[in-house]
Formats: C-alpha cells, structure tokens, sequence
C-alpha cells in the first residue's frame, strides 16, 4: 500500500509547492531582469533589493509598525477580557452563566458584512475612523468571543479546591484572578494569542474599511494598494511585498502547528 | 441549542459559603468587559443592520423603510444574481475540492513513517492570508503566465487562456487557488479525526482481511463523520465570507462576473452607498451562516457542555 501512497504524496506535494516556488523565483529577480515569458526559470537574485522597494515605496514599513501594535495589543487585550469572562462563568459561577458564555459565544457567528456599514457610520461620527484606537478597539471585540470560549473550557478544567484553598487563605477574588488562575492558563493564554494575532495580521476587511491613511491602514490592505499601484511594471516588488508579509505568520504557523490544529477544531477561521 | 443546562447542586461546605456569596455578587463585574465589548461593536451594529436592510438608505439621509424591496431585488437584479449564483459555485467548490484533497491527503499520510514532513507542503499554504494567496495566483493565472507557460512546456490545451477574464471561469480559478490554500487544513482536521479512532476494532478488521479502499470505506470512514461534518461546516461558513481572495485577482470583475456576496455587500455599501442594498445582503449572508453554523456549533457546544 505504500508503495502507492508515497509517489501520489510527492507528486501531490510538487504541485502544491509549485506556487511556492514561482513566489520565491520571482519575487528575486531584479526589476529590469524579469521577463513575463519565462517565469519558471530563476534569474539573479535581488531579493533584498525588491523587499527594500516594497518597504519605500509602498510604505510599507509604516504600516508594517501600524499592524504590528495591532497584532499585538488587540490579542493581548482580548485574551484578557475572555479570561474574566471564563473566570467569572466558571470559577465565581456566575448566575445564569451558560446564557453569558452564549451571548458573548455568539457573537462570532455571524460574517464581518454584517457589522461593517454601522462600525464605518460609528466610526465616522465618533471619530475613530482611521486612527489606530479605532482599529485595536474592533480587532480586541472581534477576538474577544473566542478567547472567553477557549478560557471558559480551560477553567473548567481546573479542580474547585484550587478556588477554595485561595478563598481560605483571605486573597481577594481580583488577586485570586490575577495571581493565581492567569498564570496557570499561560498555554491557552499563548494558544488564544497566536491565533488571534495571526486573524489581525491576515485581516483585509475591517482595515480596508475604517482605514485610509499609511500610517493607521493594516498591512494586507496596503499590500493590494501596492498590487494594483505596481501590478504590471514591478511585479517582483509585489511578489517580495506578498512574501514579506507572508513570512511572519509563516514562521509562526511553523512554530505553533499544535495550536492552529487546536484552533481549528474549535471553530476560528 | 439554548435550553440553559442546570449543573447538579453543588453542595456548598461551610469554608466557601462566603466566598459563593461574594462571588454571586462580583462575577457579573469579571464577565461585563466581554459582554459589554461584544454587545457594542458586535450585536448593536447587527441589530442596526438589520434594520436598514428593510430601508432605502444612502448613509446620509435618513432611512425610509421600503418593506422587502432590497430582499427581491437580490433574486431579480441581474447582477446580483449572478453574485448569487458565483457564491453557490464557491460553496459547492469548497464543500467537495479542498474537502476531497484533504481527506485524501490525511488518509495517506496518517501512520505513514514521514507522514508530518510529507502534509508539509498543503499546510504551508494555509499559513499565508488569503490577500497573499490572491497574490501570489494572480500572478500564476496571467494571460500567458506561469501556469500557461506549463501547459505549453508538456503540450497541453489551454496554454493562452485568460483564466481570470470571463465567468464563470474566473470564478472556477479562484476556487483552485482557495483550494491551495484550504486542503491542508482540513487535512490536519481529518488527522485528528483519524486520530480518534480507537485501534483495536482496525486491527481486528485488518487481521480479517480488509484492507486499501475497502478498510477506509467500512471502518474509517463512518467514524469519520463527527469530524467531518465540523469539515464540511467549516467549508460553507468560509466559502459564504469569500472576499479577500476575490478582492485581489480580479474586484470581482471583469465587470460583475466573478463577484460574490460578500464582495456586493461591499461594493453595494461603500462604492454604490446603497446601504439598504448591502445591508440586505449582508443579513441573507448571515442567515445561511447562521444555518452552516449550527451544524458544527452543536458539535462544538456540545462538547462544551460535556466539559462543562
């Protein structure tokens, strides 16, 4: 049987390489080196030269530093908020608690159509429209349903006498929080993290609609600006700005592969 | 799905009592900051949403209500029945492509000896956002372009066509590179399907015989089915929000003819400033969500109350 299995594996394989090898080919060649009719052939290497282009001139290390604070604060905030929420469901049984885990649950299951129009009107007379509180503000209430769903499963996990001794030794429920159910949820802390991390980073809708300016626009935006600004004439500087933006989450995915499988069968993405 | 599941009556030892009184009184407190942030940002636009999908509303003016006019003019606007159409075209792409690779992907690989480095390959895709997957096949589709230039290297048909220049066509490519992108995950999932199946009964049914096709199609298979419906779930709900890919390759173009309804939603609202039009759509895309969803939800939910 293996026999059958390994070259169909390879072969398979190949194929779904291929894209990956035209990205990397291409997206080295110098600008004035490329030729439409032979993409399949490597010619120099100017790599660096082609991330530089798509850091200037699409400004895009500006943005670069914009989606980083996103990816970073938005995810952390979230994490946060959804432990309380699991704490106080499940440690401090809150009344009602399942009716809580529902509500706060599902807000996720409907599509970002469905809230854009009015964050965009909101935005506009608030304004937060384009300015980058406002994009960490619905980056944190995008991830907040997910991490108080993962948070909730996890406390639960945790034996009550772990609560009951920390309420014997005279800690508050605050310190109780903080010093002791936080920190023993580091990994689904870190799980929770890297996955919403990796939706902010990856997102187009939200920042393509209540964003406009360099320096507030996420990255993947600013990445289809680039494409449709630079589309025929560079295009190794588009494929080097669609690499570049590519290889953190790459590497991340690389590192984490045990949370996104994780994530997966919860529901996220 | 909502009924509240009572837990059994805890019975209270005279150490915590306090505590559960204090606790009863300061819980609300921790969850309030979740409910409070997904009640503003995520359930008040929802409702204001829904609201102007039944009003003709340009975003300036105030909203006249126009009863269903927006719903019927889904089903009757050439246009937007062609988005229709390409949106079922993606849901029936997504539900059997990626599904199919991965399940065949996950089968070959799971116990293989160098089964992690060999699933390598369909996960790396996936790593990469949907904006950088329209990239990336937007190049490969070009006119003449890498996958043309393939074609003709081995002889094959089809070495000048604009793949991305006419529906339903274009709309067909695109599914391809999603598909590119996709199958690795619903490998992985199928794996941890594959996972959970206990050996002994395998390895009764081996020493019995069955083997190849025939071991998958009794005894892997049926015990494939919780997973693969969260799978199969999964792929309507993705397939229904696809955007990003669209947005990239092709705006939905040429003209309207790969459009989806996601992407009408978007161009509806903030390119036409028919909001009443978009928010239409918007809530029809959350009903069918609505709808894919609960197919796994329960599963998930499920699960959730087992643990719970």
């Amino acid at each position: 049987m293996s026999r059958v299995k390994t070259p169909v594996l390879v072969v398979l394989g190949l194929i779904w390489l291929a894209p990956v090898y035209l990205l990397l080919v291409n997206a080295s060649k110098p600008i004035d080196g490329y030729d439409a009719k032979t993409v399949w052939k490597p010619a120099g290497f100017a790599l660096f030269a082609n991330f530089g282009d798509a850091w200037s001139k699409a400004a895009l290390g500006d943005t670069l530093v914009a989606t980083t604070l996103y990816s970073v604060i938005a995810p952390v905030v979230a994490v946060l908020i959804g432990a309380a929420a699991g704490y106080a469901i499940v440690v401090l049984k809150l009344k009602r608690g399942f009716g809580w885990f529902v509500f706060i649950f599902g807000g996720t299951i409907f599509p970002l159509q469905m809230i854009l129009m009015p964050l965009f009107s909101g935005y506009a007379n608030s304004g937060l429209y384009d300015t980058r509180v406002g994009m960490i503000i619905v980056y944190t209430a995008i991830s907040v349903p997910f991490s108080a769903f993962v948070m909730r499963n996890f406390f639960t996990g945790i034996a009550r006498s772990v609560f009951e001794a920390a309420v014997v030794d005279g800690g508050g429920l605050f310190r109780i929080f903080r010093s002791i159910y936080l920190p023993m949820a580091g990994p689904a802390l870190a799980a929770i993290f890297i996955l919403q991390a990796t939706f902010v980073w990856n997102d187009l809708l939200l920042g393509l609609t209540l964003s406009q300016s360099e320096s507030v626009r996420p990255i993947m935006p600013a990445l289809t600006g680039l494409q449709s600004t630079y589309g025929g004439a560079a295009l190794p500087t588009v494929l080097a700005g669609g690499l570049l933006v590519s290889l953190p989450t790459v590497i991340l995915f690389l590192a984490a592969q045990r949370f996104f499988s994780r994530g997966l069968a919860l529901g996220q993405f | 799905m909502t009924s509240t599941i009572e837990r059994p009556p805890v019975k209270v030892r005279a150490g915590s009592q306090k505590s559960a009184r204090t606790g009863g009184r300061v819980a609300p407190l921790f969850g309030l900051p979740a409910a409070g942030v997904v009640a503003l940002l995520l359930y008040l636009p929802f409702l204001w949403t829904t609201y102007v999908s039944f009003t003709e509303y340009d975003g300036l003016a105030s909203p006249v209500w126009n009863g269903l006019t927006n719903y019927k003019a889904m089903f009757s606007d050439p246009d937007l029945v062609g988005s229709l159409v390409n949106t079922l075209l993606w849901v029936v792409g997504m539900v059997t492509l990626p599904v199919a690779l991965g399940l065949l992907v996950a089968v070959l690989t799971y116990g293989h000896r160098w089964g992690t480095w060999l699933r390598l390959p369909f996960l790396l895709p996936y790593a990469i956002s949907g904006v950088a997957v329209g990239v990336i096949w937007g190049f490969v589709l070009q006119p003449d372009g890498a996958l043309g230039q393939a074609l003709g290297f081995f002889g094959l048909p089809g070495a000048h066509t604009g793949w991305l220049q006419a529906g339903p066509g274009n709309t067909l490519m695109m599914i391809v590179a999603v598909t590119w992108q996709a199958a690795g995950v619903n490998a992985l999932l199928f794996v941890v399907g594959l996972q959970s199946i206990p050996n002994e009964p395998l390895e009764a049914a081996r020493l019995d015989g069955a083997e190849g096709f025939k071991l998958f199609r009794h005894h892997l298979w049926p015990q494939l089915r919780p997973i693969t419906t969260v799978v199969i779930g999964l792929s309507i709900v993705g397939s229904l929000k696809t955007f990003d890919v669209v947005w990239v390759m092709t705006q939905g173009g040429p003209g309207t003819s790969s459009e989806t309804l996601a992407l009408s939603m978007y161009k509806e609202t903030f390119v036409l400033n028919d909001y009443g039009q978009g928010a239409a759509i918007a809530l029809f895309l959350s009903l069918v969500t609505f709808a894919a969803s609960v197919l796994y939800l329960r599963y998930q939910l499920g699960e959730a109350r087992e643990q719970g």
